[in-house]
C-alpha cells in the first residue's frame, strides 16, 4: 500500500512542475472563496454591528406579554399564567396591567395603564421629575414626561391638582353614556424616550383580571429569547425591541444568503477551472500515468495521487482566497468604513468605532472547506480517468 | 531450472482484421537471457506487453512462475508487475518532473517502502550501472544512454524476477547501444534475473540463450 506521505510528496511535485498553470487554476477558486468570505463578513459584521445599536438604543430586557390569538380563539391572560410567568426564574419583575382610554371634558385623549404600583416600579424602575408614586386603590396618578407637558400646557393641570377625566360608555342602547372619574396628580417622571412618556399610570387596586397585558423585566439582554419562547409556549404573546433584532437577524439572513448565492457562481468558474487543468493535465501525462502502472501504481494509486494534486489545489486556493477575503476586510474597514457610513446615513453613525467587516474564525473555515471540497469534486472525473486508462494503451501514446 | 514464462497457444487480436499474435507458446527458465525478433509489426511489443500484465490476450494462458495470470483479476496484475516485473521502454519513460534516483525510487512508494529504505535501495541501484553521480540530475540534464541506465536501475530496484525490455537501444547509437545490452547481460550473468529483450535488428547480439524470432504473430525456427 502506498504511503499517504508518499502520495502527498509526489502530488505535490506534479502541481508544481508547472508553476504558472498551479498558480492560475488555484486563483480561480481563491477569488471565488474571497468573494465568499468577504460578502459573508460583510454581512455578518453589518448584522452584529445593526443588532448591538439595538441593544444600545432600546430597552431590551422589557417585554409586552399579551393574549394572542391562535386559530382564531383568544387565549386570555388567566390568573394561573401571570402566576407562572411571575415564577420563571430568568425574569426580574412582572406586573398586569389594563389599558384604559380616558378623555379630558376638552376632548384631549389619554392612555392610562392601571397596574399594581410596586410591581409597575420594579419593571420600569421610574424617577420622578416631580412629585411621588401612586398609593395603591388611590385616585392618585402619575403622569409621563410628554402627557404631562401637553395636560399642563393645554388643560393647566399640575402637581397637586385634582382634575376629571371621561371614561367612554354606552348604555343598554347603544348610546354614549360618558363615565366621570376624579384624579389627583401626584408625580411626573422623567423623560425616558419610550411609550411611557405618553402614558398616565393608575392603580386602581384591582387584583381580578381582566387583564390585558403583563409587563416583564427580564433579568438580563442574553436571557430574553429563552424568556419569550417560555411566554410563547403559554399560549401568550411577547413584543419587545427583541422584535427588531429579531427582523434585522431574518433580513440579514436573506442578503447574506443571497449575496452568497451570487459569489457562488465565481466558485461554479473556479471548480470548472480545475476540472479543465486537470483533465488537460491528465491528458499530456498518459504516457506517464501508463509507466506508472507498469511500473507497479495500481488504479486507486493513480486515482488517489491526481486527488491528491487537487487538494494541493484546493489548499491552497483556500487560503490564498482567505488571505485576500482577510485583506478584503481590511480595507473596508480601515478605508471604506467611512464612505458606508455616509452612504447608510447619520443614523449609522453607531459604525465609526467598530468593524463593519468581522470576519470570524467561522467563516475562514468555512471557506477553506468550500475551496477543498469543490477541487475534489471537480478532480473526481480527471481522476477517474486516469485510473481507468489502459497501461499498454497508455504507454503506446505519446 | 523452473520456468519463470510459459504462453500456451497465445492470441491477440486487435479489432477485426489484426491478429498481432497468433499462436504463440514459449518458455523461458529462469535466469535466462532472451532476445525477441522479428520484423516492424510482428507482435514483439504485443507479446511483452502481455507478458509483462500490461495487456490481456485475447485467447491462450500464460503462466509466470507457475501461477496462471488471471487477467480480470488487477489485484493479481497489479501485485505482479510490484514484485515479479521490471519494465524497460525505448524512449522517455523517466518522469521528467523527478531526478534520477527519485525515478528509480518510484516503483517502491507504490509498494509501500519507507523513505529510507528507498534512497538506500535507489543508490545501490544507480551505482550499480554506474551513474551514482548523476542521481540528482532531472532526466532532461541526461544523455539517452544514461536515461536508459536509469530506467534499468527502476526496472531492478524491486528486485523483480524478470526484466521486460521492449527495444532499449532503439533511440541509442549503436556504441551507447551496446554498452546498455552488455550492462544488462552482466546483470543477468551476477544477479541472475530474467531478462526478456525486444529488438528488431536480429542477430548482432552475442550471448542470448534463446531468440524469439516472430513474423506475424507467428513463431518461426
Ligand atoms: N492498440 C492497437 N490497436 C490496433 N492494432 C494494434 C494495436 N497495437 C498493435 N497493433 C497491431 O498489432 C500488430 C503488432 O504490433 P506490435 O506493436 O506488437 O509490433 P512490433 O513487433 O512491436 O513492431 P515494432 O517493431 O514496430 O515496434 C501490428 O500490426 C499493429 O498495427
Ligand atoms: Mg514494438
Amino acid at each position: 500500500m502506498v504511503r499517504l506521505s508518499d502520495v502527498a510528496t509526489v502530488s505535490f511535485r506534479q502541481v508544481t512542475r508547472k508553476r504558472l498553470r498551479f498558480l492560475l487554476t488555484m486563483l480561480g477558486i481563491a477569488i471565488g472563496v474571497a468573494a465568499v468570505v468577504g460578502v459573508v463578513s460583510l454581512g455578518e459584521g453589518v448584522r452584529t454591528l445593526s443588532v448591538e445599536m439595538i441593544k444600545d438604543q432600546s430597552d431590551l430586557t422589557l417585554l409586552e406579554v399579551n393574549a394572542d390569538i391562535r386559530d382564531g380563539v383568544m387565549i386570555p391572560i388567566t390568573g394561573q399564567k401571570i402566576g407562572e410567568i411571575e415564577r420563571d426564574p430568568a425574569i426580574a419583575g412582572a406586573v398586569p396591567s389594563q389599558r384604559i382610554t380616558y378623555a379630558t371634558e376638552r376632548q384631549t385623549f389619554i392612555s392610562a395603564l392601571d397596574a399594581a404600583y410596586s410591581g409597575f416600579e420594579s419593571v420600569f424602575t421610574p424617577t420622578y421629575l416631580d412629585g411621588r408614586g401612586v398609593q395603591t386603590g388611590t385616585e392618585e396618578v402619575v403622569f409621563g414626561y410628554d402627557l404631562a407637558e401637553t395636560l399642563r400646557r393645554y388643560e393647566g393641570i399640575r402637581i397637586g391638582d385634582r382634575f376629571t377625566l371621561l371614561l367612554r360608555d354606552y348604555d343598554e342602547e347603544g348610546r354614549p353614556a360618558d363615565i366621570r372619574q376624579e384624579f389627583i396628580l401626584v408625580g411626573v417622571l422623567r423623560e425616558r424616550g419610550d411609550e411611557l412618556d405618553l402614558l398616565m399610570i393608575t392603580d386602581s387596586g384591582r387584583t381580578e383580571g381582566p387583564f390585558d397585558s403583563v409587563f416583564v423585566r427580564v433579568e438580563s439582554p442574553d436571557m430574553v429569547f429563552p424568556v419569550v419562547e417560555r411566554v410563547n409556549g403559554l399560549g401568550l404573546a411577547s413584543h419587545g425591541a427583541f422584535e427588531q433584532i429579531r427582523a434585522v437577524n431574518q433580513l440579514f439572513d436573506i442578503i447574506v444568503m443571497v449575496l452568497s448565492g451570487f459569489t457562488g457562481i465565481s466558485l461554479v468558474i473556479g471548480a470548472l477551472m480545475i476540472m479543465n487543468t486537470m483533465i488537460i493535465s491528465v491528458f499530456e501525462r498518459t504516457r506517464e500515468i501508463g509507466i506508472s502502472m507498469a511500473i507497479g501504481a495500481s488504479s486507486g494509486d493513480i486515482l488517489r495521487l491526481i486527488l491528491s494534486e487537487c487538494l494541493f489545489i484546493g489548499i491552497a486556493g483556500g487560503i490564498l482566497g482567505n488571505l485576500l477575503g482577510v485583506a478584503f476586510a481590511g480595507v473596508i474597514n480601515s478605508v471604506g468604513r467611512n464612505f458606508v457610513i455616509a452612504e447608510l446615513g447619520a443614523g449609522f453613525s453607531g459604525f465609526a468605532g467598530a468593524d463593519i467587516v468581522m470576519v470570524t474564525p467561522e467563516i475562514l473555515l468555512i471557506g477553506m472547506v468550500i475551496a477543498i471540497v469543490l477541487s475534489l469534486l471537480s478532480g473526481i472525473y480527471p481522476a477517474l480517468k486516469a485510473a481507468r486508462l489502459h497501461p499498454a494503451d497508455a504507454i503506446r501514446s505519446l | 531450472m523452473a520456468a519463470i514464462i510459459q504462453t500456451e497457444d497465445l492470441q491477440k487480436r486487435f479489432g477485426r482484421e489484426v491478429m498481432a499474435l497468433d499462436g504463440v507458446t514459449i518458455s523461458v527458465e529462469e535466469g535466462e537471457y532472451v532476445t525477441v525478433t522479428g520484423r516492424s509489426g510482428s507482435g514483439k511489443s504485443t507479446l511483452l506487453n502481455i507478458i509483462g500484465c500490461l495487456d490481456q490476450p485475447t485467447g491462450g494462458t500464460v503462466r509466470i512462475a507457475g501461477a496462471t495470470v488471471d487477467y480480470t483479476n488487477q489485484h493479481q496484475l497489479v501485485d505482479l508487475r510490484r514484485t515479479r516485473l521490471g519494465f524497460v521502454f525505448q524512449h522517455f519513460s523517466l518522469i521528467s518532473g523527478m531526478t534520477a534516483s527519485e525515478n528509480v525510487e518510484y516503483p517502491l512508494i507504490f509498494s509501500g517502502v519507507p523513505k529510507t529504505e528507498r534512497k538506500k535501495r535507489a543508490m545501490e541501484m544507480l551505482e550499480l550501472v554506474g551513474i551514482l553521480d548523476r542521481a540528482d540530475h532531472l532526466p532532461g540534464e541526461l544523455s539517452g544512454g544514461q536515461q536508459q541506465r536509469v530506467a534499468i536501475s527502476r526496472a531492478l530496484v524491486a528486485n523483480p524476477s524478470l526484466v521486460l525490455a521492449d527495444e532499449p537501444t532503439g533511440n541509442l547509437d549503436s556504441t551507447t547501444g551496446g554498452e546498455i545490452i552488455s550492462l544488462m547481460k552482466s546483470i543477468n550473468d551476477e544477479s541472475g534475473t530474467t531478462f526478456l529483450i525486444v529488438t528488431h535488428e536480429p542477430g548482432i547480439w552475442i550471448g542470448t540463450d534463446q531468440t524469439i524470432h516472430l513474423a506475424d504473430g507467428r513463431l518461426v525456427a
